[in-house]
């Protein structure tokens, strides 16, 4: 028995949506139906079932209709046709009243740029949906206070949400959603609103959320790795259609189509590999100015045993490993004297073929140079064993329009 | 086709129809609701002037100290101000106005807040209503005067009902566009959690929208404030009064003391709202003491108004209150002052109203006004007298003869008849107020002689004309205007009054005192006093270049009063 049901789900924006639809059924394109019709087909045709306790994501690009769709199950937007069924209840029937006490009880949402209430506190928000549906004051404080604590933000109760930070706030929103106890959370590309760092911690935490309180979870996103990372299954949406729905491991291996295909590849086709693709930063020591101490501090810091050692005018000068930059300072030495100046270089346009041999002898990363043998970058193992993969199952495509981003 | 271009659409007739039906069918709600309205605003402000001026300025400024977040500019200018209005003795007038822009206020935010919560949630209320909306704020408000005399007569409700109307659509507007305003995410949040639409208003878009819709109720309050003046045409008592009667006697002095008495009240009231509508700078949570407090200021100030107006009607009002109507003519202004003298001599409560011309005949016609000693018969208001004269009773000339209406010059132009009238003076007649009946007199003049037929008639006001003479006399320029007698100017410059052989200024005329029906049987004593009011015309003219010289009108008239003892004693029989 699966939890979320949905047949045949079909939104359509504006007048003429007949007319729309029959084009949609042609394969015409988004932008080629609003110009004829001036309808927008937001979502055409989805079918899919979610399983209870399962995290569902719907994946797709900006304007695929993953957002339309994700409102359509709690009818925040009417269907224009197709049903919802939540534990075999057809939501796309209900009056207002019933649909009411499925939002107030079954299913609720968490939003992109967090939808707090800027005028009520953390506490306040947080008891929002169970003040709505008439709870008492003391037991509704409570439970708030429990949700609160359970994401660790209870000593910020009684603060405003524009004092907390991006990720605080959406665990705020979160909180709100779980202090209702809902059966079904909705999140809308809930993460995509917070810097890198804080957004892999909030995946870990709503994972490690997920073996607790085993919630069926309906994940918007359009980042392909975050999908990746937290969905038990995947639907890939384009043009307001489903294109294919599966495991992550699935859609990697067995891409329905073309534009899923593309889609998961981490690499453009169309791009014949040099190393200036798969250089990463270097980390360098500039060693005019720098001694011993600052490259050893510097060394600490970015957790590495060796930096690259460069002139002002980020010339290459050779490599610097711990021992050679202890050394220096125990016998007061420059840096200068004690680099290696064998170090491996390659030119910025060197084809990746011609990289592997390189670096399967060098201890060394191989260090990127332009053509005033100014360092721009290294390539480090990892990155070719990438590369590998990809050109292994690439066909030989031309080496016309060869670009490169200098 | 050609036939609709010819014939002028009768807009006009239609509107005065509708108004007439209006009028007549709602004949018992409008006189409720003037009942209720004067009830509540003599009130109100019989309350607001128990407290002591001196008291009162402590506790406005007190408050300014506190809205304000204890800062000094706001706190001084609020003590100065206050202080300045009360030392040039326009507390009461202050007063007056300020019960009628917080009535207005009231009632525009009571109807617009709910107006603008139906317009943001429908799209079909929004198409309508903001058409509406442009007509409200563009329609001069002068117009609002008109329908406002013909529902609730003169006085303070008219004031209040054409203020509300030019009041009210930023109120309406702001709470439209604050609700609006609320990010969609935070709606679908309400809703997603199954927030009624009612929840969703009260828990979220009202609180949201405050800021915008303070900013609405500020421009409401503001607008408010303007209207306040201009309805003193009609009788609204107040500060505007003030600047009115300054503007149709052109007396520079006293308009800039009541525009300046206004500009400090428009100051206050604006920031003490702006201040109202602060973002707490410290976002702490009211405490529950802190609520207890406001609660019990506001409540304690409800009831000291409530208190006022409970009082101020139990104890105050033994004594009966006449209300005169007159027209700022300098005739007027002498014979009026000293009739309301007298009559408070004896114990009355006096109102002077100044009012227009013809909507002075109208309140005594319709009983708002007791009496008024201004009728000018039988030429200047032979109009008004014909389309009254059921509704009045005549109690006889209060001035016989002497009074005339006609077209005056300076003596050194060489003209002495209006037949003589050529290019003089730009062909221009200077005139005073357009509902004037010296200028009616004078249409029909310029229409009569063929020799005016390419001459202007430029109204003004009573003040405007005099200051215009005085320059053209100064500079020995030519001028022409519409003169009448008993007036100060003929005893203060050199003037003549042109011949009329075709008459059509009128003859000799009187002053007549009308009052309404059923004095006699309500206010024996004053009826009697009004009937026997006369006079001659060095009395009046006496007295009127007195105070065209700087005296107080009040003042003037007891002089006059000090001085005849006699008349005034035979008046009271």
């Amino acid at each position: 028995m699966s939890k979320v049901r949905v047949e045949h789900l079909t939104k359509v924006f504006g007048k003429k949506s007949q007319q729309a639809l029959a084009m949609v059924k042609e394969n015409k394109s988004k932008n080629e139906i609003v110009e004829k019709t001036g309808a927008t087909v937001g979502v055409y045709d989805a079918s899919f079932e979610v399983n209870e306790g399962e995290i569902f994501v719907i994946m797709g690009l900006s304007g695929s209709g993953k957002s339309t769709l994700i409102r359509l199950l709690n009818r925040l937007i009417e269907p224009s046709s197709g049903n919802i069924y939540i534990d075999g209840e057809d939501v796309s029937k209900m009056t207002k009243e019933q649909l009411r006490e499925v939002r107030r009880h079954k299913i609720n949402m968490v939003f992109q740029n967090f939808g707090l209430f800027p005028q009520r506190t953390i506490l306040e928000n947080t008891e929002y949906g169970l003040e709505v549906r008439g709870v008492a004051k003391e037991e509704r404080r409570q439970r708030a206070e429990q949700a609160l604590d359970n994401s660790g933000l209870l000593s910020f109760k009684d603060q405003y949400p524009n004092q907390l930070s991006g990720g605080m706030q959406q665990r705020v929103g979160l909180a709100r959603a779980l202090a209702n106890d809902p059966e079904i959370l909705l999140m809308d590309e809930a993460f995509s609103a917070l810097d890198p760092l804080i957004r892999r911690e909030m995946q870990d935490e709503l994972l490690e959320l997920q073996q607790r309180v085993q919630k069926t979870i309906i994940f918007i996103t359009h980042d392909l790795n975050e999908a990746l990372r937290i969905g038990d299954r995947i639907a890939l949406m384009k043009d307001g259609q489903i294109m294919q729905i599966g495991t992550g491991e699935e859609i990697l291996t067995n891409p329905a189509n073309d534009f899923v295909r593309e889609f998961v590849e981490d690499v453009d086709r169309s791009k014949v590999l040099t190393a200036e693709n798969i250089m990463v930063p270097a980390l360098t020591t500039n060693i005019e100015i720098d001694g011993p101490n600052v490259a050893l501090q510097r060394m600490r810091k970015e957790e590495v045993s060796m930096l690259l050692a460069v002139d002002r005018k980020r010339q290459l000068k050779g490599s610097l490993t711990a021992e050679s930059a202890r050394e220096a300072r125990k016998n007061e030495l420059s840096l200068k004297e004690v680099i290696d100046k064998n170090v491996q270089k390659v030119h910025k346009d060197t084809l990746v073929s011609e990289i592997f041999n390189l670096i399967y002898d060098s201890p060394t990363p191989l260090a990127v140079v332009d053509d005033n043998d100014r360092l721009m970058g290294v390539v480090i193992r990892g990155t070719v064993i990438g590369a590998l993969t990809d050109i292994e199952s690439k066909d030989e495509t031309t080496h016309e329009g060869v670009t490169t981003n200098a | 086709m050609l036939n609709f271009l010819q014939q002028p659409i009768p807009v006009s007739d239609w509107v005065t129809n509708a108004t007439d039906w209006l009028t007549n069918t709602f004949a018992g709600l409008f006189s409720v609701l003037q009942t209720i309205g004067q009830f509540v605003m003599e009130g109100m402000t019989n309350g607001l002037l128990l407290v002591p001026p001196l008291l009162m300025l402590l506790i406005v400024t007190a408050v300014a100290y506190f809205i304000s977040g204890k800062k000094w500019g706001l706190t001084a200018f609020t003590f100065i101000g206050l202080l300045f209005i009360y030392n040039q003795g326009l507390w009461t007038a202050l007063m007056n106005t300020v019960t009628l822009v917080i009535i207005s206020s009231l009632v525009s935010i009571i109807i617009g807040v709910p107006l603008g919560i139906l317009m943001a949630k429908s799209e079909k209320a929004q198409s309508i209503i903001t058409p509406v909306l442009d007509f409200m704020q563009t329609m001069p408000g002068f117009v609002y005067l008109i329908p406002a005399v013909a529902f609730f007569g003169i006085g303070m409700v008219p004031g209040v009902f054409a203020s509300v109307i030019f009041a009210l659509p930023p109120t309406v507007r702001m709470t439209n566009l604050g609700i609006r305003q609320v990010p969609t995410e935070l709606v679908e949040a309400s809703d997603s959690f199954g927030g009624t639409g009612k929840q969703k208003l009260f828990k979220l878009e009202l609180p949201l929208a405050k800021s915008t819709i303070f900013a609405g109720i500020n421009q409401t309050i503001m607008l408010a404030l303007s209207m306040v003046v201009i309805a003193s045409m009609i009788g609204a008592p107040g500060l505007g009064q003030g600047v009115l009667s300054a503007v149709q006697r052109s007396q520079v002095g006293s308009g800039f003391v009541n525009g300046l008495a206004l500009v400090v009240l428009a100051i206050i009231m604006d920031r003490f709202t702006q201040n109202m509508n602060r973002p707490k700078s410290n976002k702490e949570p009211k405490t529950a003491k802190q609520k207890k407090v406001i609660t019990g200021a506001i409540i304690a100030a409800i009831v000291v108004l409530v208190g006022g107006t409970v009082i101020s009607s139990m104890l105050g009002d033994k004594k009966e209150t006449v209300n005169l109507a007159y027209v700022e003519w300098d005739t007027e202004v002498a014979s009026t002052t000293v009739v309301s003298e007298v009559l408070r001599d004896m114990g009355y409560e006096v109102n002077m109203t100044p009012l227009d011309n013809a909507i002075m005949w109208e309140a005594v016609a319709n009983g708002e006004a007791d009496g008024m000693v201004a009728a000018w018969l039988p030429g200047t208001h032979g109009t008004q007298y014909e389309k009254f004269k059921d509704k009045v009773e005549n109690l006889g000339p209060n001035l016989e003869g002497g009074a005339r209406l006609g077209i005056v010059v300076p003596s050194y132009m060489d003209v002495d008849s209006i037949e003589d009238l050529s290019d003089q003076a730009n062909k221009t007649i200077v005139g005073i107020e357009p509902g004037a009946g010296v200028v009616s007199a004078a249409e029909k003049t310029v229409e009569e002689y063929p020799n005016l037929s390419d001459w202007n008639l430029m109204t003004s006001s009573g003040g405007a004309m005099t200051t215009e003479l005085a320059n053209a006399v100064k500079n020995e320029k030519e001028i022409v205007i519409t003169g009448w007698s008993p007036h100060w100017m003929f005893s203060r410059y050199d003037l003549k009054y042109l011949e009329d052989p075709k008459g059509t200024m009128g003859g000799e005329e009187s002053i007549h005192t009308m009052v309404r029906q059923g004095l006699k049987d309500d206010m024996p004593e004053v009826y009697n006093v009004l009937d026997n009011f006369s006079w001659e015309l060095e009395d009046i003219e006496g007295m009127m270049l007195e105070i065209e010289n700087g005296t107080d009108p009040v003042q003037a008239a007891r002089d006059w009063m000090d001085a005849h003892e006699e008349i005034v004693n035979s008046w009271k029989q």
